[in-house]
């Protein structure tokens, strides 16, 4: 059974003097159980309403939620159980409310029992360094921190599933990667299902198994992080000769030649390894010094924009 | 499944805690209470404070201001929960929103009764005015509460709605101190704002409950008089009424994908 099972997901909002906003269009995932998920796309692309659907605080106009097999709008008790969230938004907890009474008040809320609630909160503050201040008034924290409340709220009732909307959004680099190797180890050594949304694709790329793109509420890609780049992977080479080389009618095309003060870059798509001999060669032929021979991979940021600018045309 | 008890515990401790953090605010909006009544008293008596009347005005006022908790505070509840965030994580427990909501509504009448009591206390200490505790008083009163709660659910559907109905519901309990009979009993107003006031809710229970509880007249009494039956009917009305109201509203909210804003 698959920890997250979109179909047919469709919602469009009806403004009044505006037109109507297609929001999500007809997406289906399923999402296995263990596995780091990352949503991505563009703003206004349709990730917080197709989460919101997830956890049943928008009705989408057709296609169903199954969390855990529990569906959302029809079992709507169980499927509460199954998952924990942070919404996007730097308050969702309550400010008024001590680190440790947020813990309670949101794992009761949750349904845990009284002998679980007091363990669990003790173990999540200190885990996430907030046992010092776990009476303080949330509103004394730090963006960084409040956020860390927010997570340990969500995970108060061990849920297998967690759904994070731009967790480390206006966090400090310290507290981001304390909530990057949180995530890490939410899949890695408690086998939940998380999926999270970011517009921070390094981390995306870093942290998630797989990832799926939507634009205008569209499902536009969705494999796993490695074939999406091995899928898109381009043989771009990056070669520097020393000395100036004037011999582009040698080479094969598609090649560019930037001349420097004492050195020469070429670059561009080499096909195989054939073609990139058959460069050497020449540059050998020419009696220049190679002084370096890179190959670019592109990085999960450069997928994502060729995918919507493909998309978008 | 999580037991209802557990859920109100959950938000009458939170609305405490949240109180007390607010212990100031709340010390001067009870004397503002106190002042605004003695200044009423004031008024009513011509420039002197007379105990004629008094026990009836004091005893309206009072059920106002568990009108003011009802109406106001549904709806800056839900605005409020909306503002700091957390209305939509209350929508996701595995509990119905409606049990969480009874849980403010509980503490946000255990609260207001403790302020009420108090200044119930004071009062009679200050003015020239007594107000017998009448055990018969408690059925009235309960059916009063329904109704207004069941009022208050109706606001709590608007409000997750049309958002902005804070300033709507301050005009009402506002409207309502001068028109529910607290000041001047309604039978005193012109006859079709007398019928128009009947319907409000509150004023059918303070008339039940002025009559137990100042006149001194027997529950057979009021119920063989009809007031009393029209009171249970009435309350039962808004309650059933602000109960559909209240899950349109949550129905609409989410199908618009607004419950969260505010």
């Amino acid at each position: 059974m698959n920890a997250i099972e979109l179909v047919s997901l469709t919602k469009t909002f009806h403004r009044r003097g505006s037109a109507p906003v297609r929001a999500v269009v007809d997406l289906s995932l399923s999402i296995p159980r263990g596995q780091i998920f990352g949503f991505l796309g563009p703003n206004g692309a349709g990730k917080t309403t197709t989460i919101k659907m997830m956890c049943g605080v928008v009705i989408p106009d057709a296609g169903s939620v199954k969390l855990l097999g529990h569906d959302v709008q029809r079992d709507r008790s169980a499927a509460m159980r199954q998952f924990g969230t942070v919404l996007e938004g730097a308050r969702t907890v309550y400010w008024r409310l001590s680190a440790m009474e947020n813990l309670m008040y949101f794992g009761r809320l949750k349904g845990v029992r009284d002998r679980y609630l007091k363990p669990r909160a003790d173990r999540l503050l200190k885990e996430l360094d907030l046992w010092e201040r776990r009476n303080d008034d949330v509103r004394e924290f730090s963006r960084g921190m409040q956020q860390k409340v927010a997570i340990s709220a969500a995970l108060m009732s061990d849920p297998p599933i967690v759904l994070l909307d731009e967790p480390t959004l206006g966090l400090d680099v310290e507290s981001a990667q304390t909530v990057r190797e949180w995530v890490s180890r939410l899949a890695k050594e408690e086998n939940k299902t998380v999926l999270l949304t970011t517009h921070q694709l390094a981390m995306a790329q870093e942290l998630c198994d797989r990832v799926a793109i939507i634009n205008e509420g569209r499902l536009i890609a969705d494999r796993s992080v490695d074939e999406l780049l091995s899928l898109f992977r381009r043989d771009y080479y990056t070669i520097r000769v020393g000395g100036l080389f004037n011999g582009q009618g040698s080479l094969p095309e598609g090649l560019t030649l930037e001349p420097g003060d004492s050195e020469t870059t070429i670059s561009g798509d080499i096909a195989d390894q054939d073609s990139l001999h058959q460069v050497l060669r020449c540059l050998r032929e020419e009696g220049l010094p190679i002084l370096s021979v890179q190959r670019a991979a592109p990085s999960l940021e450069h997928i994502f924009m060729d995918l919507l600018n493909e998309d978008r045309k | 499944m999580i037991a209802v008890p557990l859920v109100l515990y959950n938000e009458i401790r939170k609305t405490f805690i949240i109180t007390w953090n607010y212990r100031v605010d709340l010390a001067i909006q009870f004397l503002t209470l106190v002042l605004f009544f003695v200044f009423i008293s004031f008024f009513i008596g011509s420039g002197t404070i007379k105990s004629e009347g008094l026990p009836a005005v004091l005893l309206g006022y009072l059920i106002w201001l568990y009108a003011v908790m009802a109406i106001s505070n549904m709806s800056t509840s839900l605005s409020g929960e909306a503002s700091v965030g957390t209305l939509e994580q209350i929508y996701m427990s595995p509990v119905p929103a409606w049990m969480v909501i009874v849980g403010w509504v509980v503490a946000n009448f255990l609260q207001h009764t403790v302020i009420v009591a108090l200044l119930g206390v004071i009062l009679v200490m200050i003015l020239p005015v007594t107000l017998p505790l009448e055990l018969a008083a408690l059925p009235p009163f309960v059916l009063t509460m329904i109704g207004l709660i069941g009022f208050g659910y109706a606001i709590g559907g608007l409000t997750l709605v049309y958002k902005q109905v804070s300033s709507v519901s301050s005009l009402l309990t506002n409207v309502l101190l001068f028109l529910n009979g607290s000041l001047l009993p309604v039978h005193h107003f012109p006859a079709w704002l007398e019928t128009i006031a009947v319907f409000l809710p509150t004023t059918q229970g303070i008339i039940v409950l002025r009559r137990v509880v100042v006149d001194g007249a027997s529950l057979t009494a009021v119920w063989q008089d009809g007031s009393m039956v029209f009171l249970a009917i009435q309350s039962f009305v808004f309650l059933v009424v602000g109960w559909i109201l209240f899950n349109v509203g949550e129905r609409v909210a989410k199908q618009r994908g607004t419950l969260g804003q505010y």
